[in-house]
């Protein structure tokens, strides 16, 4: 069992760490460098954890638990125009990203109204590559409703909403789960009652992700997204010289790699791994909606048979 | 009357009558538009749907011409030219940026720091260089004015709108669908009510 921390500390021998955590058999998924301050994300195991905290010790480092590392998350706003941005969505979308996850903003081009809002097939899609989709909703309770009734259509993933008025999620159709204390803010969320809302949010988030996981066990992926990621770096050397922020975003049941789909996707389907089996036995590799970029679905068990 | 002596907001819905005053709150802060409004009223309603904002103003000093800080004159005896003699010098530099867009660069001479030689026929001219509006401290307002209401504070679904515009009081409703004449009548009373206020 892997068990998802994020490490904040300086740059002097973070690599120590690092190295640590390859030999202990986990993984690093993100690495950011910010002047003096390294963020390392990563999946160590459960049993291995007072070495790594001994370690981190050492260098005067904090370590954290990151329930949302590994997972993809689309935060949705009904547009991109002043009503919804920059504070609330950003807030919402920051504080994900320090919880460990990797946020993708969307604005829907028609999102607007109760009775006028509308989903494209495009955006629809693209959302539903993700783990997990967030919208950000308004003030007015009937307005949520009518909403729901209609926005979500067509969307497989769960759905976290929030608004202003405190709802219970059962009153909120279509919607996995609903936040309330939200709704259209045009400050900086910086107040402490304010942080409790968001700090609710991650833990609601949290939840949501631990049942899909839970699905996502009876019956589960022949090969672990991490591996894919470690895999497909030490194969293909070009994602390294990728300039994205995450050059292989990792999901729940699979990964999105930023390289170009017509270029590299033969490369990626035949990436090897020591049980002597290739990517594409065991994941499918498929275009993305996003950009030009590669999307790798781990098959589950019941199809390939085994698991490596 | 002082900055914000009235400010409701009126809505079936309490909670989010709560999160709209914020909401107005922080447009206002953000466009530093709190000394600008007087009295504010918003009535919401999302069943029907539709939303009210009407405010009494309270605007600043008008507009700045060029004869509130010059002396604008006739130029040398038969030369076409219009001589500006600036008295203040604190709208120099805006002047100057009119002049250049209006006459060119090459018709406008600088011989000394207070005078301002145009080049131009002083007959058809010097009225309406005495006129020439400098600065617009009002009208600028009311553009953030109408910034903050219509691009940040009406609910971006309600694109059905009919406004009302004045130095002294602004008045917004929008819908997502049809307006109602009975949504305007009331948009009138709230302003009339407002207005009342003002002379109790």
């Amino acid at each position: 069992m892997l068990e998802p921390i994020k490490y904040v500390g300086g740059v002097y021998k973070h690599n120590h760490l690092i190295e640590l955590v390859e030999d202990l058999g986990g993984y690093i998924l993100q690495k950011n460098v910010m002047q003096t301050e390294v963020v390392l994300l990563m999946l160590v195991p459960m049993i291995d954890m007072p070495i790594v905290e001994a370690k981190s010790k050492e260098l005067l480092g904090k370590l954290t638990r990151a329930p949302l590392t590994g997972t993809e998350i689309a935060t949705v706003a009904p547009t991109l125009a002043f009503h919804h941005l920059p504070h609330l969505d950003c807030d919402i979308a920051e504080f994900l990203r320090q919880h460990g996850a990797k946020t993708n903003m969307v604005g829907l081009a028609r999102g607007v109204g109760k009775r006028i809002c509308q989903v494209t097939a495009y955006e629809r899609d693209l959302i539903n590559e993700h783990d997990l989709a967030v919208f950000i909703l308004g003030n007015y309770e009937h307005c949520i409703i009518e909403k729901s009734k209609r926005l979500y259509e067509g969307i497989e993933i769960p759905v976290v909403v929030t608004g202003a008025p405190e709802l219970r999620t059962e009153d909120v159709p279509n919607a996995t789960a609903y936040v309330g204390s939200f709704g259209r803010i045009l400050h900086h969320m910086r107040h402490s009652e304010e942080l409790r809302t968001l700090d609710k949010l991650a833990l609601v988030i949290g939840n949501v992700l631990d049942d899909v996981r839970k699905e996502l066990a009876k019956d589960p992926p022949a090969v672990a997204p991490p591996r894919i990621k470690k895999e497909i770096e030490e194969q293909i050397p070009e994602i390294n010289d990728s300039l994205h922020p995450l050059p292989i975003a990792l999901q729940m049941n699979g990964a999105r790699v930023k390289l170009p789909y017509e270029e590299y996707h033969e490369q990626v389907e035949n990436i090897k791994f020591v049980e002597g089996v290739t990517l594409k036995e065991v994941a499918l590799v498929l275009p993305s909606k996003m950009r030009n970029f590669i999307l790798i679905k781990a098959l589950p068990k019941s199809e390939t048979g085994f698991v490596i | 009357m002082e900055q914000l002596e009235t400010f409701i907001v009126e809505s079936p819905d309490a909670t989010g009558a709560k999160a709209t005053k914020i909401l107005i709150q922080d447009s206002l802060a953000d466009l530093s538009l709190n000394r600008v409004i007087g009295r504010l009223k918003v009535f919401v309603d999302p069943v029907e749907p539709v939303f009210i904002f009407t405010a009494l103003l309270r605007l600043g000093s008008p507009a700045v011409k060029l004869k509130d800080f010059a002396i604008v004159d006739m130029g040398t005896l038969g030369k076409d030219e219009v001589k500006i003699e600036l008295q203040r010098e604190t709208f120099a530099v805006k002047l100057l940026n009119k002049l250049w867009a209006k006459y060119g660069k090459e018709n406008i001479e600088q011989p000394d720091k207070k005078i301002i030689i145009v080049k131009t026929d002083p007959m058809k001219e010097l009225d309406v260089l005495k006129e020439l509006v400098i600065e617009e401290p009002q009208a600028e307002v009311l553009d953030r004015l109408i910034d903050a209401v219509a691009l940040r504070i009406i609910p971006e679904g309600f694109r059905v709108r009919k406004h009302e515009l004045s130095t002294s009081h602004i008045l917004f409703v929008a819908s997502e669908d049809t307006l109602k004449p009975e949504w305007i009548a009331k948009a009138k009373d709230m302003l009339n009510s407002l207005r009342s206020e003002d002379n109790a």
